[in-house]
């Protein structure tokens, strides 16, 4: 048991093993949002099929259990990319006076840390909202969502939140592979348009919905 | 002094045999016990500090760059030879050895030679097992070039990096037994005294190149493995680092010095822009295979060389040498194109430098195949000179490239110090008055991996050596000396930089002593070099201190040792009064103006002994004998 | 005069405990052919006959194969020709009046010495974690023995031809030498030879890259932009599975 423990210790406070640990716990968070956008296609669908469809949730007796892993995965994600960020921090105490990018550098990966903390802050209102509040008339969740997407504040925020999920995926989604170690001369070339383009499909289709609350939803 | 080259009995073939025989060994437990100095990390001094490491010996390695990986070594291109006879075109151990002495023109030892030879397989195997990544063949197998010089292929090569993989190769090992603690390699030293006790090598002290102290290193022998001193020349294809400091130092302590004017001048390099030009980039000796050298037939022709007609054009490699036409010899093309550029024909800005045109093979072969084999050499010419060989011709000029001469060692590859030893480059070597293309390599690696292992036990377990500490008086004498010249230097305060005077030296240097050699202009050379080592010392500008990271400091103090080796140079080539190799007296030559040289007068090696200051050296001779390579005269007609 | 003149802003500092400061100087007579290392040469013979203190900057080949030169010019290391190091980089792309800076390579890992002057000691002690096939003079076998497939020679050759300048780190946001291993661990991993040795080596080189404060590499491919030597991404791809593998099967000591 203690060698276990060894070998995750090395592995967990390694650079490679942690950034490892970062991909795969945001490769789960990917996996978690394509579900998620799967079920809130329903909100087109009205009401009834988006109440029912979360009272089904609702009922599962896994679902704490489930929800925790959620957590743990999120937190996994975010400690990681603090711990990584700021030792990468560090790692250049002084910084250059003139700095050019030779193009290897993109806004997406530039910016994971801010993008990524932004995030946290959407998430924290996104839950604490929707998740955490208990709906009170029959309009039952359906209500609250389109509820709040008549705000126009709150609607721009989503679209930022969204625009920033946008840029931390394109970098992301394609850097995990890499992080794994997925490398083929033929594989690779296709690996990042194509991270690039899944970014942009899931921040689209989520930015449609408070849109299409706001905009064409007329109870 | 007496030169006794120590070669062991018995015939060719097993002379390296009977060494490592008689050689006494040391108990493996008593390894550790010795201390082994290595100064130089290059092919052979990493390849003998990781193998001494490896027998457990405590090993002591320094070198002047920032990592032990960046020696010049690095810089080879072309390949190495081994006797392989992997394409089984008839190679053996025998063939490179017979080659090795007649492309030495028959100024080296037989015993080493052949020993050279020998080992080279055991090279290409080892190196494979480090890790370096040869060119194969598609069934996976080693694949083979071939190179000047010879009529097999036996080039063994990694692209155009040979030199870097193998160092690489030999650096990693290094790196191991650093790890394991055997050897501490000490980097950012530069050697700048070597210290006797009892007669014997038992010491270095080293200057710190990042504090400026000086540091005294005790041990039971001291192995040079410093490389060559190209730099003599100012322009040379050699690092800017290269030096022959150490060499040198081991001169003035009675290392005696052999052949020091044999010197390899390179005919295909990028030539001279300007008085910046701090170095001189080799290109690949294979562009002769396609390329054509010519320069216009009028002198002092200055018309593009597109608009100068067939007819008007001299090919004159292939009109002197039809039989082997562009692919002659290095130091016979070089000399072909002083000539023409002695008759006011040569090319370019400077008119110092030839064509090499790649139209006729283009035309022949398409641009397609043609840049397949030589695209990376056509980019890299292109990027250093602005000019695209596909479009006009390549312009090029001899460059010196290769020190034959350096420290005398016998067949153990000690030199006339008892305990320094002298490897690769840095000692007078198996090539003789001309090195083959891909052959330094072999013989870096040869005296470092294999050779030095087995003769420095010999001499560690036949010697009752006391212990010698670094506390010891011998370790402040020295270190007194360095700091006095350093002080000299720093203090002279006048108005030429190093960089200065050492670009005037290797000018003299290079029309008196370089591809022609006549007793008018060696004897005034030798009149206008003391004189201008005597400007050196008293107009030299260093500014700084000594106890700091001073490159100019570092400069002047090399430029100081060159000042004297080139003296050395000149006097050897003065009393070498035949040509042969890289050495071309214009006094001695055949009716057609080829080299020629006369073994009655000169089959020996000259090794000088130093006399101290203000005497004229000694040239002491060891005299060399053919019996399995018979001596003839070279043809390339 | 012939050639032009040129602005140089050049980072000076005495020693690696003094603070460091941006300095201008002018020089004149550049000539397009120069090399950008014989550019400062013409700076520091002026700075010598005016008893200035020269910039002292590593080289040692002038030629891109030694790995010793290694400067931030206009805020891409080694300079702005492509594949080239700095010693390579030539002056025919400057005009008359241009400004230039000129810093030192900068990372934690790689503290300053002197002016342009880095410790690039770091990578030597890496090499050491495991670096090298363990293999003792004298006991290789005949080199045909083992067979190795072409296209992994050549993969395991373009990964070789690092030159250990540090521009990666130079050039990495995160200062981390990522590539430099990535680069090592790759060539000895395709090859069979040292497959061997594989999962130690790439344990322990990662372990001491981490120990030597460089950075974490988050995968912005300015490394591979930066490289003289063309050493590419697909490496730093390869040690991060030869690293799951290594770490999975590695059992603690
Ligand atoms: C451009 C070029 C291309 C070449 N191509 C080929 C080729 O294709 N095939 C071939 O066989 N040969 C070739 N050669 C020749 C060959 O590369 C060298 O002869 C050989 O590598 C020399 O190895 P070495 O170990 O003796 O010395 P080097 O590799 O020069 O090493 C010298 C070492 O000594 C150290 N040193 C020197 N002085 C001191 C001091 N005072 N104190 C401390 N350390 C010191 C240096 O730091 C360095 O580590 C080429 C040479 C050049 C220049
Ligand atoms: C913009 C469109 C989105 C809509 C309409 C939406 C809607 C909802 C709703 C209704 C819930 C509550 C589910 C329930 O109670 O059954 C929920 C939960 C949640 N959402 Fe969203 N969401 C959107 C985007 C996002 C995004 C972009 C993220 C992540 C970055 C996200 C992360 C979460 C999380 C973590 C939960 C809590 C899940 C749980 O505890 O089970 N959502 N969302
Ligand atoms: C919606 C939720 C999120 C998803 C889907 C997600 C997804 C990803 C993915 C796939 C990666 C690539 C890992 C790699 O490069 O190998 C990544 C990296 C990163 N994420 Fe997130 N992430 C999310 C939330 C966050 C949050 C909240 C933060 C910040 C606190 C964050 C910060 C980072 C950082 C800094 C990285 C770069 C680390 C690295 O590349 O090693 N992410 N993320
Ligand atoms: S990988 Fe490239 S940039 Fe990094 S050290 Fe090697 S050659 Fe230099
Ligand atoms: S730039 Fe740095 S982040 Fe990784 S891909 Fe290169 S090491
Ligand atoms: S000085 Fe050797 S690579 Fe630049």
């Amino acid at each position: 048991m203690n060698g276990l423990l060894v070998v995750i210790r090395r592995y967990g406070t390694s650079s490679i093993g942690r950034k490892q640990i970062a991909a795969l716990t945001g490769l789960m968070l990917v996996g978690f949002l394509c579900g998620h956008l799967a079920g809130n296609f329903l909100l087109y669908k009205g009401m009834e099929a988006f109440n029912h469809y979360s009272e089904f949730l609702q009922s599962q007796t896994l679902l704490p259990v489930i929800e925790l892993g959620l957590l743990a995965v999120f937190l996994t994600h975010i400690c990681m990319a603090l711990w990584l960020t700021w030792e990468n921090w560090r790692a250049r105490p002084e910084r250059y006076e003139v700095r050019e990018s030779a193009g290897g550098r993109t806004w997406g990966s530039a910016t994971m840390i801010w993008t990524g903390l932004f995030l946290l802050g959407f998430l924290l209102f996104h839950v604490s909202t929707f998740r955490l509040i208990e709906a009170e008339d029959e309009a039952g969740i359906f209500g609250v969502v389109v509820a709040w997407f008549q705000s126009v504040p709150v609607v721009v925020f989503y679209l930022c939140a969204l625009t920033a999920l946008g840029l931390h995926l394109s970098h992301g989604v394609q850097s995990a592979f890499q992080t794994f170690g997925a490398e083929h001369p033929n594989a690779t070339p296709v690996i990042k348009p194509a991270g690039l383009a899944f970014a942009v499909f899931l921040a689209a289709a989520f930015g449609l919905m408070p849109l299409w609350s706001h905009c064409i939803y007329r109870g | 002094m007496k030169l006794d080259a120590k070669i062991p009995s018995g015939p060719l073939e097993q002379k390296w045999d009977q060494r490592r025989f008689e050689a006494k060994l040391v108990n493996p437990a008593n390894r550790r016990k010795f201390d082994v100095i290595v100064v130089g990390t290059g092919l052979a001094g990493a390849g003998a500090a990781a193998s001494l490491g490896e027998l457990g010996y405590n090993v002591l390695n320094l070198c002047i760059q920032d990592s032990p990986r960046r020696a010049h070594s690095i810089a080879a291109q072309g390949g190495i030879n081994a006797a392989k006879n992997y394409p089984n075109d008839g190679d053996s151990v025998r063939r490179l050895f017979t080659d090795t002495v007649k492309g030495g023109d028959y100024r080296a030892r037989e015993a080493n030679v052949y020993r050279l030879a020998q080992i080279s397989n055991s090279i290409i195997d080892h190196c494979t097992a480090l890790g370096v990544p040869f060119a194969r063949d598609y069934g996976g197998l080693l694949d083979n070039r071939s190179f000047g010089g010879a009529q097999v292929s036996r080039t063994f090569y990694a692209r155009g990096q040979t030199g870097q993989q193998l160092l690489l190769g030999a650096y990693s090992a290094l790196m191991r037994q650093a790890a394991s603690g055997r050897v501490k390699v000490l980097p950012r030293r530069e050697m700048v005294e070597l210290v006797l006790v009892d007669g014997r090598a038992r010491g270095v002290v080293c200057r710190n190149l990042v504090t400026g102290k000086l540091e005294s290193y005790a041990g039971h022998a001291v192995c040079l493995a410093t490389g060559g001193y190209g730099n003599v020349f100012y322009l040379s294809t050699n690092a800017n680092s290269c030096n022959v400091g150490a060499a040198w130092r081991a001169y003035k302590k009675g290392a005696a010095f052999a052949n020091p004017c044999f010197t390899q001048i390179h005919p295909t390099c990028i030539p001279v822009s300007g008085t910046h030009q701090s170095k001189l980039t080799l290109m690949s000796e294979s562009l002769r295979n396609d390329g054509r050298v010519w320069v216009p037939k009028k002198a002092g022709d200055s018309r593009s060389p597109e608009s100068i007609p067939e007819d008007e054009r001299d090919y004159f490699l292939e009109r002197r040498y039809p039989s082997f036409g562009n692919l002659v010899p290095r130091d016979v093309a070089s000399r072909a194109a002083k000539v023409v550029c002695d008759e006011g024909k040569g090319v370019g800005a400077s008119k110092l430098s030839v064509y090499l045109d790649f139209r006729d093979a283009i035309k022949r072969d398409g641009l397609a195949a043609i840049r397949e084999k030589y695209g990376n050499l056509f980019d890299m010419y292109h990027h250093i000179t602005d000019e695209d060989p596909q479009k006009v011709p390549m312009r090029i000029y001899p460059a010196v490239h290769y020190t034959m001469g350096g420290l005398w060692v016998d067949y153990d590859l000690m030199t006339t110090v008892p305990g320094l030893f002298c490897l690769g480059e840095a000692n007078f070597s198996d090539h003789g008055a001309n090195r083959l293309g891909a052959s330094a390599l072999m013989q870096g690696l040869a005296d470092g991996f294999f050779i030095i292992p087995a003769t420095l036990s010999g001499y560690l377990a036949g010697e009752k050596l006391g212990k010698v500490s670094a506390e010891h008086e011998a370790f402040r004498e020295a270190e007194k000396a360095a700091d006095a010249r350093v002080q000299k230097l720093l203090s002279v305060n006048g108005k030429r930089t190093p960089a200065d005077i050492h670009r005037e030296l290797g000018g003299l240097m290079w029309e008196y002593c370089g591809m022609g050699r006549n007793e008018a202009g060696l004897k005034k050379a030798l009149a206008r070099v003391p004189e201008l080592k005597e400007e050196f010392w008293k107009n030299v500008r260093v500014t700084g201190s000594g106890a700091d990271f001073n490159q100019t400091l570092e400069r002047a103090l090399r430029t100081a040792d060159y000042m004297e080796l080139a003296e050395l140079i000149l006097r050897d080539a003065l009393e070498r009064k035949e040509s042969c190799g890289g050495h071309f007296r214009e006094e001695s030559r055949t009716p057609e103006g080829e080299a020629l040289r006369d073994d009655a007068g000169f089959s020996h090696v000259a090794a000088w002994e130093y006399q101290g200051e203000g005497s004229a050296p000694v040239r002491h001779t060891e005299p060399l004998s053919f019996e399995h390579a018979k001596p003839s005269q070279r043809s390339y007609k | 005069m012939i050639g032009i003149r040129l602005n140089l802003r050049i980072w000076r500092q005495k020693g690696p405990a003094d603070a460091g400061a941006l300095k201008s100087y002018e020089v004149d007579g550049i000539l397009p052919d120069m090399s950008f290392l014989e550019m400062l040469d013409v700076l520091n013979e002026k700075l010598i006959l005016q008893g200035e203190d020269p910039v002292a900057f590593d080289h040692d080949c002038r030629e891109g194969i030694c790995g010793m030169c290694s400067l931030v010019i206009d805020g891409r290391p080694h300079g702005k020709d492509e594949g080239a190091t700095s010693c390579d980089n030539r002056m025919r792309r400057y005009k008359d009046g241009d400004t230039i800076t000129v810093e030192p390579f900068r990372a934690k890992g790689f503290p300053v010495v002197k002016d342009l002057v880095v410790d690039r000691s770091a990578f030597d002690r890496i090499m050491q974690a495991g670096g090298f096939i363990s293999v003792n003079t004298g006991s290789a076998p005949e080199a045909h023995c083992v067979p190795v497939p072409r296209h992994k020679a050549e993969a395991a050759m373009d990964a070789a031809a690092c030159v250990g300048c540090g521009a990666c780190v130079a050039a990495c946001p995160n200062a981390s030498g990522m590539l430099f291993v990535a680069a090592k661990v790759s060539q000895l991993a395709l090859l069979p030879q040292g497959a061997v040795e594989r999962e130690r080596r790439a344990l322990s080189m990662i372990k001491q890259h981490d120990l030597e404060g460089f950075g974490n590499c988050t995968n912005e491919a300015e490394c591979e932009a930066a490289c003289p030597k063309g050493v590419k991404l697909s490496n730093i791809a390869r040690l991060n599975r030869e690293y799951l593998r290594a770490s999975i099967l590695t059992p603690a000591q």
